[in-house]
């Protein structure tokens, strides 16, 4: 979709990150990506013509502050590992923003789909949000403004649904196994998005057990019709592997070759790796086959050793739950402007919630309420008051705010009020002002009065 | 004393040099004469030993273009390519040119993930001999981590085609890349034996000649084999010349520096670098006509202008090259040239004054300009040209792909400190490409035979990967497919570099480099824990052990 039809190359990075890990025995250890390189390696696929490699290189703090509020600050909470797997997707969207690729794939971890706005800590596997990363990037370096994002891991990508959440101009749909039997355990179908921006968050819970067929059955029938209407600038994959029948973290059955001719038919301008943790049995013909089907090669060659066609197959239950599933959230999209204006209508000048997040890597308790300012003249600003616990204590409090992208003077002002107001307060460790429209970045430690800026 | 010979056989001329200790003694030089590489080599350590005490001679290094000049006029022999690709890639999407597929697959941990197929084996045998080809190339893809299919193809294979020669792709490349390790062994293959027959005539000449010193030849990475031992790889030979200059220009310049190679000739024009004394190997293997393989080659590049290059005017836009029509005016050519402008300026004696002026006048008229003027306008684009190649190289090089994240934040930025010119129009045009990228200008003394000095004085080369699986209890070599069995599942990296340095001690030996292998450091070695559920069930291990280029301990920069 993508204006970039002048130059034929897919661009890769591949940065297995050989020296970083969670912990030894973590699945997000250094030997997840070993195979995949012994595999692409041998393949010589970096020799081809249709692909052309790029070397990594650091997102900048101010990337990372343009998404998340980082507590205290970016740096206590990556490390050079996560600024280069963040940064890999950035240069890609250089390259493909200069014409030099055609679509790119940054096949690195550690992952970020779990990373929500507000970041404590370490939640399923990720501290940053690559993919939001990038999305805010592509916004206020290359002025896109309507991007789509599709999680295809299998869990439900909720990081980066908690993020654009309010923001009606990124379309976030995840499909994913069913969160009732699996992490996160979100992703429902009720779950659609801020009041400004309803169905455009998209969730298709699917059953353990769904095969090549049933992921096909919501591309065709859901996601690519949708995208279709919605006239993205770009589409972005969030491109887990754990759908794949040997994964041992998941329970689907989905393989190589319906991963590669997903990509295909889904044609995304850029991949981020997620998630995916069959490292030997699974990662090294599923990356094979999604870089052969972004660079147009045949892919019909990749096969796991133990992979029987047709050895698969969907009992009559799964295949309704599937279908149901997918005619309900076909009804959510094709309603959304009627539920803006309906929720538009019934809500006051502020839109309010409460919720908790829990860290699993680093067993943090997070509560938070959020607020956005339904404004009839821009997205409005939003403040998120946010407390951190760690077992019987707190680890931090903090306050946010964030004024987006085309903010009304008056929002501007009210937003910098908040900011300022919430600097003498001493409960609060930590304020940060987010400036979107502007691209600045900073905040205060409230307990010895220090300001700094990204 | 030590007397050692360097002999480079060039594009435009045979270079030959006599080093004693760290002084050059003597040189000579002999016109190539591509229909008899063999020729102008003895032609020109002829005129080099004559009057010399040949006894006394330790050591012969050649530098020849023999294997280069084969694949490019493609005299090599017909070889019948066999791949057992095994899932991923479509081999139609190599450039392997034809090639017969077999069943079968290994993983990339070494286990057969599908069988061979012995009917299918006999087959392709039988089609091979129907077309009357005698050189069988088999290459399986991880065949370096398991390589028992390809030894069984080749078992039922050599029985229907009795006589064959059956190359298989484990024993030429052991590093990750199938389809480079398929065009690497398919060249072996088709150069081995005329490369046998050219050693064996060299041997029996030096013979004659009572030279009973030992004979190296010059491999592309910079670095000698001896004659007996590149019989068995005589694609390393390829692009020795480049790696013969960059070597020299080692010898001839302050150790540990950053330099820039340029070697001008007549139509291109040769850049290298050598970062903090170490010359640029490219990163992953040599590109040899148009296939790619698993050689260590030199990166180098080639920008086509050089002395002999057109020099054009339309619409007042002065262009030179890319492409040369004929000698320099000023050398009786038809055409203006930079050397023309070189010689109006006054920077070199080369050619007829007034000629040089008549071709440059020509250009200037063309321009509204003193000859003077135009000479400048030439030499000032000849210059930009290699200064940005040159910058390109840089960024090219800080741009290499990094897989650690200790490799990407250590990556320091280096910037040149010396351009240093070898060939015959260096000493003209370098200080200018120097001043241009605001660095020392170095023209050595022997600039013009730099080429056979790195010869002479280049030391062995070896490298070693080991990779170790110890929860299958196996160990293989990349460079030659050796295997072996390890029963610590533990094993300790101080372990495996143990074992690393032991191969190759051996690989050393094989090849006759022996006294040199003390000199080798481990580059690079890692361990991968294989963790299966929660508990690791055995470790991977890779060590890397090499010699670099360098030169002899005898040989000090003077």
């Amino acid at each position: 979709m993508a204006s970039n039809a002048g130059a034929g190359k897919t661009g890769l990075i591949f940065f297995p990150a050989f020296d970083w890990a969670i912990s030894p025995t973590h699945p997000e250890r250094e030997e997840r990506l070993l195979y995949t390189r012994d595999q692409i390696f041998e393949e010589g696929l970096m020799d081809l013509p249709q692909i052309e490699e790029y070397k990594p290189r650091l997102a900048e703090n101010k990337d990372i502050a343009r998404t998340h509020f980082c507590v205290p600050d970016v740096e206590s909470q990556v490390t050079e590992a996560h600024l280069i797997a963040a940064g890999s997707t950035l240069t890609l969207a250089d390259a493909l923003e200069k014409g030099e690729i055609r679509n790119g794939f940054a096949l690195v971890r550690p992952p970020g789909h779990h990373s929500m706005r507000v970041v404590h800590g370490n939640r399923g596997f990720c501290n940053i949000n690559n993919m939001a990363i990038l999305v805010e990037y592509l916004r206020t370096k290359y002025g896109h403004k309507r991007l789509a994002v599709i999680d295809t891991d299998v869990h439900h990508g909720d990081g980066t649904q908690e993020i654009f959440w309010h923001d009606p101009e990124v379309l976030c749909i995840s499909f994913h196994q069913d969160g009732h039997t699996l992490y996160p355990g979100s992703g429902f179908v009720n779950e659609i998005g801020g009041p400004q921006a309803l169905a455009r968050t998209l969730n298709v819970p699917l059953p353990p057990g769904t095969t090549d067929e049933g992921i096909h059955y919501v591309l065709d029938n859901l996601i690519l019709p949708i995208l279709e209407e919605f006239k993205p600038d770009l589409v972005l994959n969030s491109a887990g592997q754990d759908n794949h029948y040997t994964d041992p973290l998941a329970n689907m059955r989905f393989s190589a070759n319906g991963y590669a001719r997903l990509n295909e038919k889904l044609a995304p301008d850029i991949c981020v790796l997620e998630g995916g943790y069959a490292v030997e049995t699974a990662l090294p013909y599923v990356n094979t086959g999604i870089i052969q089907a972004m660079a147009g090669l045949d892919y019909s060659h990749v096969r796991e050793p133990d992979y029987v066609p047709g050895a698969f197959v969907q009992t009559d239950a799964m295949w309704r739950e599937i279908k149901k599933t997918v005619d309900q959230v076909n009804e959510a999209w094709a309603k959304r402007e009627e539920m803006v204006q309906m929720a538009r209508e019934s809500l006051g000048d502020f839109y309010r919630r409460k919720k908790r997040v829990f860290y699993d890597t680093d067993m943090i308790n997070e509560s938070q309420e959020e607020s956005v300012r339904l404004c009839p003249d821009c997205p409005g600003y939003m403040t998120i008051t946010s407390s951190a616990q760690r077992g019987y204590g707190t680890l931090n409090n903090a306050f946010c705010v964030s004024i987006p992208r085309g903010a009304c003077s008056s929002c501007r002002e009210d937003a910098k009020e908040e900011y300022e107001e919430h600097l003498e307060d001493r409960r609060i460790g930590y304020v940060y002002l987010q400036d979107k429209d502007r691209d600045k970045f900073k905040f205060c430690n409230n307990m010895t009065h220090t300001q700094k800026g990204y | 004393m030590k007397m050692l010979i360097g002999i480079d056989v060039g594009g435009t001329t045979t270079d030959a040099v006599l080093v004693d200790g760290s002084r050059v003694e003597k040189t000579a030089y002999v016109p190539t004469d591509h229909n008899d590489l063999l020729g102008c080599l003895l032609g020109a350590l002829d005129e080099l030993v004559r009057g010399v005490d040949v006894s006394k001679i330790e050591r012969v290094v050649l530098s020849t273009t023999l294997i280069t000049n084969m694949i490019a006029e493609k005299k090599t022999d017909p070889v019948a390519l066999v791949l057992i690709p095994g899932p991923g890639t479509n081999p139609q999407d190599y450039n392997l040119g034809q090639s017969i597929i077999l069943d079968g697959a290994i993983d990339f941990r070494g286990k057969e993930i599908d069988r061979l197929n012995e009917s299918q084996i006999k087959d392709a045998a039988a089609r091979i001999k129907e077309s009357g080809v005698s050189r069988v190339a088999v290459v399986g893809k991880f065949s370096q981590r398991n390589p028992a299919q390809e030894e069984k193809v080749s078992q039922i294979m050599s029985q229907i085609l009795p006589g064959s020669k059956i190359e298989l792709g484990h024993r030429v490349s052991g590093h990750l890349n199938f389809p480079r390790r398929a065009a690497t062994t398919k060249l072996t293959l088709a150069t081995k034996e005329s490369y046998a027959r050219f050693a064996l005539a060299i041997s029996r000449a030096l013979e004659e000649r009572r030279i009973t010193a030992p004979v190296y030849i010059l491999k592309a990475d910079g670095g000698t084999l001896p004659l007996e031992g590149s019989l068995q790889m005589p694609v390393e030979t390829i692009f020795s010349g480049p790696a013969a200059s960059i070597m020299g220009v080692m010898a001839l310049t302050p150790p540990g520096q950053t330099s820039v190679v340029v070697d001008i000739g007549g139509t291109t024009t040769d850049l290298a670098l050598i970062l903090s004394g170490s010359p640029l190997l490219s990163s992953k293997g040599a590109r040899v006509d148009s296939m790619l393989t698993h050689v260590r080659a030199f990166a180098v590049r080639s920008v086509a202008i050089g002395g002999d290059s057109a020099v054009d005017v339309a619409e007042d836009c002065l262009t030179v090259g890319p492409q040369r029509n004929g000698s320099p005016f000023c050398l009786g050519g038809t055409g203006p040239t930079p050397t023309d402008a070189l010689r109006v300026l006054g920077r070199s004696s080369v050619g007829d004054l007034e000629r040089a002026k008549e071709a440059m006048a020509g250009v200037a008229s063309r321009m509204n300009c003193t000859a003077e003027k135009a000479a400048e306008m030439v030499l000032d684009s000849v210059v930009e040209k290699i200064a940005s190649q040159v910058n390109e190289m840089f960024r090219e090089w800080e741009q290499e792909p990094a897989y650690r994240i200790w490799e990407i934040m250590k990556k320091e930025k280096l910037e040149a400190q010396n351009v240093v010119g070898v060939g015959g129009a260096a000493p003209a045009l370098v200080p200018l490409i120097a001043s241009r990228l605001k660095v020392a200008s170095i023209v050595p003394e022997h600039a013009a035979v730099a080429n056979a000095i790195g010869a002479a004085v280049a030391r062995p080369t070896i490298t070693l990967n080991l990779h170790i699986d110890t929860e299958r209890g196996e160990y293989v070599t990349a460079e030659d497919g050796i295997m072996g069995k390890v029963n610590e599942k533990q094993m300790s990296l101080a372990q495996a570099e143990q074992l690393a340095r032991r191969l190759l001690v051996e690989r050393a030996g094989r090849l006759g480099i022996e006294e040199y292998a003390a000199e080798a450091l481990v580059t690079s070695s890692e361990v991968f824990n294989m963790i299966r559920g929660w508990s690791t069930v055995g470790k991977l291990l890779d060590v890397r052990m090499e010699i670099p280029a360098g030169l002899l301990s005898s040989w000090r920069c003077t």
